[in-house]
């Protein structure tokens, strides 16, 4: 989204450094930025109306002159000199911020930019092709149901043909077998069934059938065994959604913070879904550029119970949004985020992988994708399996609490004490590898997680 | 000589049952001739081959529904409430009241839903003190029988269309009658008089009457005192300033008048290291848990209750004309009591049970004497509780039998047609009545009567108000919102006058009202805060505060004038005598429903989900009743008739029991009419279902006692004169203990004197365990037996956490709060009184009641080793001394368990906690073996969806889930579970130490038995934190460990029982083997 707004806002800028007013159009840009942006929009309306061509509105709205200017300086005065003014403050029951700063020239050059504005629809459309494409392509790829389109069936086909053939194959070439030894006036096997055929081969040749059995039934064995070392392997697990989130353009274009949606994840065993009033701080004025995201969006407002039309209000009728949980733990198992991130200290993408870059639904990602990243811990076992849980507690280090007095270490210094203190053995033992894992602080033991 | 030990009277015996049942290790199973003589099993014939079809498609599909995981929804708040973090508790301060117990509380909520209540130790009068109904009330919110909208004769209505026929039904009647329990609410009875007023009552004052009637009145205190002082009250006690406490019969730790705050306030008196430690004598006739605490106790017939004042009385030279003749034990006891009362004078304090006008102005008149007015008495402060006005109840009942009741009655709060001895015509006869409302929240004995119920909200549903002591204000708020489409009692009223208008499901009506009263009446009378605003949300948060007495009560001088002929008064008494007390867990039957408290085993009997006769086992002996019983025999039944009213139930040899006496527990019986009050209220049957009668009748649990209740002097009495009768059969008993004394076990429980251990060292009353190893000379000499050890010491003993417990056994008073909370915190499955008859409860703490028997000078203590004779120390004496242990798993750092495990599924963790992994479980039970604690329980059964535990197993159904904490598994079938030191609380208080940046600290960790414990005799810490209470508390000269010289290390301490009496069979045996410089090994 940010993308195809910075396509047209730079297109619309080489446009106007040609015509040579760049000083004041920088200014404008620059101001528009500072004071008006978190309220205003050029051609939509948010918490503040649109502000294209607004001094062309207030003139044909019968304002007096300058009317606009005292509005942004004091809306209040405006409103108290100006009828126009009255009406226009009762646009929202919002109250406008005053800029007593601003003097009439940068107000000007702040709704000059406003107005060299191209419409997004239209002027912006060439510039931003590329963007919007892109994200709409994301947007259908998440949009369409996920199905696991196996090709199993197609194998299970193809096997059952061949053995068809193979069969018949082999009866014709039975048949001819006795024609011709028909012909040659041999006496023909015809009446072996060809169970007691295989018996007289299997046991003609029972040394090379037995050792090949063995191998088979062994084969079967540990294959089997292997098999069920997958159960409850969710790698790759990736669940469709109500709504097609993508996570790369809102943490990674927009740079929102994880924390900032996901925000319990200091504080509870649950990272927690952004509950929909905090989709509403931002999405209250953003509401997509391209079909695809405007509908998309436009299920957080009916969720929101928010009507956009006009200033927008809500319209009290909400409805939760039900999302498919993705990591799924089973429940005998105690996980809690804020345990990892505030006093692990372990990254999101440690477990959940590089979410600036997931365009599409969010999976479970699979270990080797994981290890891919940079800063991670790289591990073997498949992801949200106990062996990958442990694996990490044997590997992460803890912060031993040598290093000074710094407010966090205070529980670790205190472990770290009793241990020099009483068990200077032991402690030498931990540093062998030049670390106190979590393990050897108990990161292994059952009731660390089952209880 | 070899010296052998019996476990009970049935291997002494060697009966063939018990030789039967020896060989096998566990309770038994179901026979197999049993299993297949099932005629239900007839019918359906499975085939081998269809058989192994079964498994082989059961096996495949659950192979393949194992491999795909459900998907699971996620669903977010729209707008998410301010301080609520999925994942993260919510505490909310609040109130508790049920017109019964009182209570300042804290309520856990997890996502909305409430799911523990803990008393409030920072705020209010009960400090912290709670009792197992206040913690299992939780359950009740969940349950599906509560009404789930107003009815109208028994069908479902709306509100609109009750509020306008109650309307009009009120305006229209000549006369209104409210009947409720008492109210402390100041804006309920506001609005009471709201409703008085708009029905005329001012001008018209016969429009409208309110009567207070409680189902267990203590009129005759307030009656006393009315004669005496010329004030109505209930003065308010203070336990911890009584250094001499006489109780006749009050049981005031357990269930007499407030003891949420006299337990508190007693427990602090109970530590011999204290400043001072109170002396507390006991006269009763059911051995009580107050009177199991006693230093002297005393048994006396209900009748006697004169005698033993007149008694005292006597000794401090009053006399009252009552004959003061007492049996020789009782007169010992007396007169130690007045030696001591005499030595503390105004720090004492007397209290009885009677509710009885003039066995109150006796006790009055000797508190008087000792001027414990002044000091643990208090009239300026009085306890607004239980303001039952008895004898206008009377007339009123009367009234209505004789079919001259008034047009419209109003029930609320209070179930009279259950309650009243003549409760079955009263409500026979409420139909002749036009209009009958109720607010109850079931359709109960009453509300099933009544034309309209008018639900009331579940007490965590609501808003409201309280002024129980003095000028004491408290609020309760609500946790959840209403789950039914109910309304709260005082927002009907307040409709009903016309005041406001219905709120529906999220209405401020009494929020607004209760806001109201405080703005104009406990604002002004405050001086702390300046503004409205922040008092009220200071009166919230701490859920209450203190104002300035509006009007001071002005009470006389003692009037003699009032005992003037009390002789006559007193009435004579002859024959067996009917004593009806409350239980701790059931009490006057509120919560007759809740699973948890009739499986909570009573603290003196350990019987569960039954009510009984309890009689003393030498007069049950004479008297021909069974006075042993076990999992294949119950007790034998018995008739216990009063004036024409009569109940069976079976008798239980309850030692302690005054002789001819008999006690009888109220509160049961409930739903006798089949009146849907719960699933749990009612018998099981052995595979599950409700057992009926031959007419299909649901059977009550136990018999309705409150039918055996009298009238004496004008108020309700609960003894009276009557007979027993043997009824032919058993009835089975299902008893979480069976056997009653310790016989002389030294190394599991210790007691001492307060004399003992004030004078003498520690090996005198807590002697080391010891062995005899051979020094460097080849000598025999005795070690401690800490020196030997098998195994090398866990390194949990210096590094890290080691997480403790210890167990002060001299405040522990036996309550089963403890037990409660753990089941609430832990999940702990309800398994139904057949299951509990198997010896297969599952609760994960215990509470291991000891009697002492003639062979020994207190539990654990031999009288005389040489002479020891173990049959009779399987007898608990005649009035026996108790104790009680707690008892849950002790984390032993040698665990026996862990090394047993085939499977390694519990196994030790590096804070010295015996883990247990349930799905690493297999169920082969060799840890149960092995335990010397015998704490492990096994899951027979998958509880949570078996049909067998349907009617009990609140977990069955989707509300009753919602009880379930989320952070602790629910345990599936055929795995192991035990006390897991609530390893979820160790965990969260780790991790707020860990997130504050510092170490761990007292308090981070409270498990949940120690904070439910009113006493705090529980104490649990960081061992390994030097600083820590539990680390001293463990190093103290009373620390002891059970079973210490098994060597398992455990990671629990118990603290020897300190009892300040005067006991010279005692002293003479620990101050003696002391002196002898030995301690008394043979004891061991």
């Amino acid at each position: 989204m940010f993308r195809k707004f910075r396509n047209w806002y730079f297109s619309a800028l080489a446009i106007v450094i040609a015509a040579g007013i760049s000083t004041t159009y920088a200014q404008g840009d620059a101001l528009f930025k500072a004071k008006c942006s978190s309220c205003h929009q050029p051609h939509k309306n948010g918490t503040g109306p649109k502000l294209f061509q607004v001094r062309q509105k207030w003139t044909d709205g019968g304002a007096k002159d300058g009317s606009i200017y005292q509005w942004v300086n004091n809306w209040q005065t405006a409103a108290a000199n100006d009828p126009y003014a009255q009406t226009v403050s009762t646009w929202s029951p919002t109250a406008m911020q005053a800029f007593p700063e601003l003097k009439k020239e940068e107000i000007d050059a702040i709704l000059d930019w406003v107005d060299a504005q191209p419409e997004p629809g239209a002027a912006g459309a060439a510039g931003a092709a590329d963007g919007a494409s892109g994200d709409g392509a994301a947007m259908d790829a998440m949009g369409t149901e996920e199905e696991e389109s196996s090709n199993g069936w197609v194998w299970i086909l193809m096997g059952v043909v061949f053995a068809t053939i193979i069969m018949a194959v082999s009866g014709v070439r039975r048949q001819l077998k006795i024609a011709s030894a028909e012909d040659a006036g041999e006496d023909t096997d015809e009446g072996k069934t060809y169970l007691e055929e295989f018996k007289t081969w299997a046991w003609k040749y029972r040394k090379y059938v037995g050792m090949a059995s063995l191998v088979i039934v062994i084969g079967v064995i540990v294959s089997l065994f292997l098999s069920l070392y997958s159960i409850g392997v969710v790698e790759g697990y990736q669940p469709s959604q109500p709504i097609a989130f993508p996570h790369a353009i809102h943490t990674g274009t927009n740079g929102i913070d994880c924390k900032y949606c996901h925000n319990s994840v200091t504080k509870s065993k649950s990272a927690g879904l952004p509950t929909v009033n905090v989709c509403m701080n931002c999405h209250k004025q953003v509401n997509g550029r391209t079909p695809e995201q405007q509908a998309q969006i436009s299920k957080i407002y009916d969720a929101a119970g928010w009507n956009p039309e006009g200033a927008g209000k809500y319209t009290g009728k909400v409805k939760p949004i039900i999302w498919n949980k993705v990591h799924v733990l089973p429940d005998h198992v105690y996980f809690n985020h804020s345990q990892h991130v505030v006093v692990g200290g372990v990254d999101c993408k440690q477990c959940h992988g590089d979410m600036t870059k997931q365009v599409e639904a969010v999976k479970v990602q699979t270990v080797a994708e994981l290890n891919k990243i940079e800063g991670n811990i790289p591990l073997t076992k498949p992801t949200l399996t106990m062996g990958w849980c442990i694996e990490c507690h044997g590997e992460k280090e803890i912060s031993t609490g040598s290093i000074a007095d710094t407010k966090k270490d205070g529980y670790y210094q205190e472990i770290h004490r009793r241990l020099l203190n009483n068990d200077k053995k032991l402690y030498s033992k931990y540093l062998k590898d030049g670390k106190v894992t979590v393990s050897e602080l108990g990161g292994w033991e059952c009731a660390k997680c089952h209880y | 000589m070899t010296r052998k030990y019996w476990k009970g009277l049935e291997e002494l015996r060697e009966t063939p049952e018990f030789l039967n049942s020896k060989e096998q290790e566990f309770p038994t199973q179901m026979s197999v001739e049993e299993f297949l003589g099932d005629e239900n099993l007839k019918e359906s014939s499975t085939a081998r081959r269809d058989f192994l079809k079964f498994l082989g498609f059961s096996v495949a599909a659950a192979t393949v529904a194992a491999c795909e995981a459900p998907v699971t929804k996620a669903i977010p708040y729209v707008i998410k409430p301010e301080n609520v973090t999925p994942g993260m508790p919510t505490w909310y301060a609040s109130t508790y009241y049920d017109g019964v117990s009182y209570a300042s509380i804290l309520v856990k909520t997890r996502e909305g839903r409430p799911i523990y209540i803990k008393g409030n130790k920072d705020f209010g009068i009960t400090n912290g003190g709670s009792n197992a109904q206040i913690i299992a009330s939780v359950l009740g919110l969940y349950d599906a029988a509560r009404l789930q909208n107003p009815t109208n004769k028994g069908n479902d209505t709306t509100w609109s269309a009750i509020d306008s026929s109650v309307k009009g039904k009120l305006k229209a009647a000549k006369k209104v009658v409210l009947v409720s329990n008492t109210i402390i609410s100041p804006s309920t009875a506001m609005a009471i008089g709201e409703v008085a007023t708009s029905l005329g009552a001012t001008e018209n004052p016969a429009k409208f009457e309110h009567i207070q009637y409680d189902a267990v009145s203590y009129a005759g205190i307030r009656l006393a005192h009315e004669a005496a002082y010329g004030v109505n009250v209930i003065p308010s006690h203070d336990f911890s300033k009584a250094k001499t406490i006489v109780s006749i019969g009050a049981d005031f730790l357990s269930t007499w008048l407030m003891p949420t705050q006299f337990a508190t306030q007693y427990g602090t008196r109970r530590n011999p290291t204290g400043e001072w430690m109170s002396k507390h004598f006991q006269f009763e006739s059911v051995m009580s848990v107050t009177g199991s605490n006693a230093d002297y106790r005393g048994m006396i017939k209900p009748s006697e209750q004169a005698s033993v004042l007149a008694y005292l009385l006597k000794g401090f030279g009053v006399s009252t004309g009552i004959t003061s003749d007492l049996s020789k034990a009782n007169k010992a006891v007396a007169d130690e009591a007045i030696k001591s009362l005499k030595a503390t004078k105004t720090d004492s304090l007397i209290v009885s049970d009677s509710n009885d006008k003039y066995i109150q102005l006796l006790v009055a008149k000797l508190n008087t004497v000792l001027g414990a007015y002044s000091s643990t008495l208090s009239l300026q402060n009085p306890i607004n509780l239980f303001k039952s006005e008895d004898a206008k109840m009377n007339k009123f009942v009367a009234d209505v039998i004789a079919g001259k009741g008034p047009d419209a009655v109003i029930f609320m709060g209070t179930n009279p047609v259950y309650s009243l001895a003549n409760g079955k015509a009263f409500g026979a006869a409420l139909k002749n009545i036009d209009t009958t409302i109720s607010f109850a929240s079931h359709a109960d004995e009453t509300a099933s009567k009544c034309s309209f119920v008018a639900p009331d909200h579940h007490a965590l549903e609501s808003w409201n108000d309280f002024n129980a002591v003095g000028s004491h204000y408290a609020i309760a708020q609500p946790t959840i919102r209403p789950l039914f489409n109910t309304a709260s009692a005082t927002e009907s009223l307040l409709v009903w006058a016309g005041k406001a208008t219905r709120g529906g499901k999220d209405s401020k009506v009494t929020y607004d009202y209760i806001k109201k009263t405080w703005e104009l009446y406990g604002f002004p009378s405050q001086t702390k805060y300046a503004d409205f605003h922040t008092y009220w949300n200071m009166a919230i948060h701490n859920s209450c505060v203190d104002s300035n007495m509006m009007q001071p009560i002005v009470a006389t001088p003692f009037s003699d004038a009032a005992l003037a002929g009390i002789a006559s008064k007193i009435a004579n008494v002859n024959g067996l005598e009917v004593v009806l007390y409350q239980k701790a867990g059931i009490g006057i039957g509120l919560q007759a429903n809740n699973p948890w408290l009739q499986e909570l085993p009573d603290p003196m009997t350990k019987v569960t989900w039954d009510n009984y006769i309890t009689m003393n086992p030498v007069e049950m002996e004479k008297a021909g009743y069974l006075t042993t019983y076990d999992q294949e025999h119950g007790l034998s039944l018995a008739k216990v008739k009063v004036g024409n009213a009569e109940v069976t139930l079976p008798v239980y040899p309850l030692p302690g029991q005054a002789l001819g006496t008999v006690g009888i527990a109220v509160g049961y019986g409930r739903g006798e009419n089949g009146e849907n009050i719960g699933k749990a209220a009612f018998q099981t049957k052995e595979y599950g279902g409700h057992d009926t009668t031959a007419t299909g009748e649901l059977k009550p649990i136990g018999a309705n006692a409150f039918a055996l209740t009298g009238s004496s002097n004008g108020t309700i009495s609960y003894a009276a004169s009557g007979s027993i009768t043997k009824v032919d059969g058993t009835y089975p008993i299902a008893a979480t203990q069976i056997h009653h004394t310790v016989m002389g076990r030294h190394s599991i429980v210790r007691e001492t004197t307060l004399d003992i251990f004030k004078n003498n060292d520690k090996e005198a009353y807590n002697p080391a365990h010891v062995l005899q190893k051979l020094d460097k000379e080849g000598n025999h000499v005795e070690k401690p037996i800490s020196e030997f050890d098998l195994w090398e010491a866990h390194p949990v003993e210096k590094i890290g956490h080691r997480w403790g417990m210890t167990v002060d056994l001299s405040s522990c008073i036996g309550c089963g709060s403890c037990l409660i909370a753990c089941q609430s915190e832990n999940n702990v499955p309800v398994v139904g009184k057949d299951e509990v008859r198997r010896g297969r409860e599952m609760h994960w703490l215990r509470i291991d009641r000891y009697f002492a028997s003639d062979e020994e000078a207190t539990p654990g203590t031999r009288n005389d080793a040489d002479t020891f004779d173990y049959g009779k120390a399987e007898v608990a004496a005649e009035n026996p001394k108790v104790i009680h242990m707690p008892m849950m798993c002790h984390h032993c750092n040698h665990a026996p368990c862990e090394t047993v495990c085939p499977v390694a599924a519990t196994t030790h963790s590096n804070e010295g906690l015996n883990q247990m992994a349930y799905n690493r479980c297999i169920g082969t039970r060799y840890c149960a073996n092995n335990c010397p604690y015998k704490v492990r329980r096994f899951n027979w059964f998958n509880y949570p969806s078996y049909k067998k535990f349907t009617e009990v197993n609140p977990a069955q159904d989707d509300l009753g889930r919602m009880v379930l904490n989320p952070d602790v598994t629910v345990r599936t079938r055929g795995v192991m579970e035990k006390c897991s030191f609530c390893v979820q609380r160790i965990q969260a208080g780790k991790l707020v130490a860990k997130k504050d940046g510092r170490p761990v600290e007292d308090g981070d960790f409270v498990s949940a038995c120690a904070d439910a414990c009113p006493t705090n005799a529980i104490v649990v810490g960081d061992w390994n934190d030097i600083k820590s209470m539990v680390r001293s508390s463990s190093e103290d000269s009373r620390a002891y460990q059970a079973l210490e010289e098994v060597g398992v290390k455990p990671n629990v301490w118990y603290k020897v029982k300190v009892r300040n009496e005067k006991n010279d069979a005692l002293a003479g045996l620990q101050v003696k083997h002391h002196a002898k410089g030995h301690s008394d090994k043979k004891n061991h």
